[in-house]
């Protein structure tokens, strides 16, 4: 018990900044999602250009960074880049790395989702008069997105999730927090249980807002 | 007001169309029929320059259309296409099918374009219905709609590609009876479809496609009993039995 009352009072102790933490992971969490998100629908419209050499070179960016390993690619940018004389922060290299992979992920989520498409549909937009981007925007875009909420969603439950790792380029999040607490006090298990609780209490609400999103978008007489 | 010339349209090595003539007149409804993989679809859809033919002339409306610097996007305003699925937009409303092109394309405001879509729908009974999304109603419903969205940007032709073959026997009747009202209302159709009943009630006369040209014109009577080619007397003594 006694083991307990000290873990709870140095966790109580380093508070503020464990909150100070939790608030970096949130902004980094939120920041990619948001730039993997647009990243992700620009190069989803790059896979459907005419031309073929696009489409070769988007489809290599979609399989060299979905291959490459995040954290090979957050120390490439970390450690390897200062000996090309370019230096980047930290949070810099947090979120332009994890925006390239989450674009990329998000990219391979709406694409999957477009082969689901009625062909048909798109025959009839470019019939209209539609011009290829207004094709995008009103037809292709708002059917594919809604066929992606949850692989979309699951990918925002990764970058939370995911965003632990940038404690090892020097980001002080969440993470690296616990692992201070850790250290001072030696009860491993309870601290690293704490960081689970946390971000499992983080993901439900995620997930609860991804369902409500679900429910309101779908289409009626539809399943999805 | 159409007049095709020696179409011809090659996919890879296939020739799929091998030399078309076909013309239509302002006011008139065409039937084109054959049987599956002629190159009914393909017509079509170089009409519009969905697909590109390989070579031949297109006039409408005194421009051979075909030419490299016509603005396809123009032209597919005024050709109106009904697809056989047809397609309608799934996360649109019946409304919103019908109003898009009008706001997006012609720039109405959103009033100004549901005017002109309701007056649409109601002229096909679907006014009723605008709010539903396509999932929500039938598959002669689902026609309607296509034909409104259609009829709502004033084309000069309305093309139908086999407008019945996904409906059932009583859905088909009522879509038969819509083009039918179309045409007295002075629509130009042209319609290709291998239902020998829609053909004969649309039109008398029919044009016979066959491995890319078109082998016959003339009436449905005159095609299944006294023409020569013993193939197309086959097909529609063969259509005309089933029927």
């Amino acid at each position: 018990m006694s083991e307990w009352t000290s873990f709870i009072s140095d966790l109580l102790e380093q508070m503020p900044l464990i909150l100070t933490g939790l608030g970096k992971t949130l902004q980094l969490a939120s920041l990619i999602s948001f730039t993997g998100f647009l990243m992700g629908v620009g190069v989803f419209y790059l896979t459907l250009s005419q031309k073929t050499i696009i489409r070769r070179l988007i489809n290599g960016y979609i399989s060299f960074f979905i291959g490459m390993p995040l954290i090979v690619l957050l120390f490439l940018m970390y450690y390897g880049l200062p000996q090309w004389g370019i230096k980047l922060t930290p949070f810099s290299v947090a979120v332009i790395g994890f925006t390239l992979n989450v674009g990329a992920y998000n990219a391979a989520y709406l694409s999957s989702a477009f082969n689901g498409l009625d062909r048909s549909e798109l025959e009839a937009a470019i019939a209209q008069g539609f011009s290829h981007r207004q094709l995008f925007s009103l037809i292709t875009l708002p059917q594919v997105l809604r066929l992606s909420i949850p692989a979309l969603t699951n990918q925002i439950i990764n970058n939370l999730k995911d965003s632990s790792i940038a404690f090892l380029i020097q980001y002080t999040e969440f993470f690296a927090r616990v692992q201070e607490l850790a250290s001072t006090n030696f009860q491993f298990f309870k601290a690293y249980f704490f960081a689970a609780m946390v971000y499992l209490f983080l993901v439900s609400i995620v997930v609860v807002f991804a369902r409500a999103l679900e429910k309101r978008i779908m289409i009626p007489g539809t399943f999805r | 007001m159409i007049e095709i010339n020696n179409l011809v349209k090659v996919f890879d090595k296939q020739t799929v169309l091998a030399g078309v003539n076909l013309s239509l007149i302002e006011g008139e409804v065409k039937v084109v029929m054959g049987p599956s993989g002629c190159g009914k679809s393909t017509l079509l859809r170089c009409l519009n320059r969905l697909i590109e033919p390989t070579s031949g002339t297109i006039i409408f409306r005194g421009e051979d259309i075909t030419k490299s610097e016509v603005d396809v996007r123009v032209l597919r305003q005024s050709i109106g296409f009904v697809f056989q699925q047809f397609a309608l937009y799934r996360h649109l409303t019946v409304l919103d099918n019908v109003t898009l092109a009008l706001r997006k394309i012609r720039g109405m405001n959103r009033i100004e374009a549901n005017e002109k879509a309701m007056h649409e729908l109601s002229r096909l009974d679907m006014a009723i219905h605008c709010n539903k999304y396509p999932s929500q109603i039938s598959g002669g419903q689902k026609q309607r709609v296509a034909l409104a969205r259609s009829l709502a940007m004033d084309p000069a032709v309305v093309v139908f590609d086999e407008p019945t073959s996904a409906l059932d026997p009583i859905m088909s009747r009522e879509v038969a009876m819509l083009i039918k009202k179309l045409h007295h209302e002075n629509v130009t159709i042209i319609c290709v479809t291998h239902d020998l009943l829609l053909g004969r009630h649309l039109s008398e006369r029919v044009a016979f496609l066959d491995h890319g040209i078109i082998k016959a014109e003339d009436t449905f009577e005159n095609l299944c009993n006294n023409h020569s080619d013993p193939q197309i007397r086959s097909f529609f003594e063969c259509e005309a039995t089933l029927a």
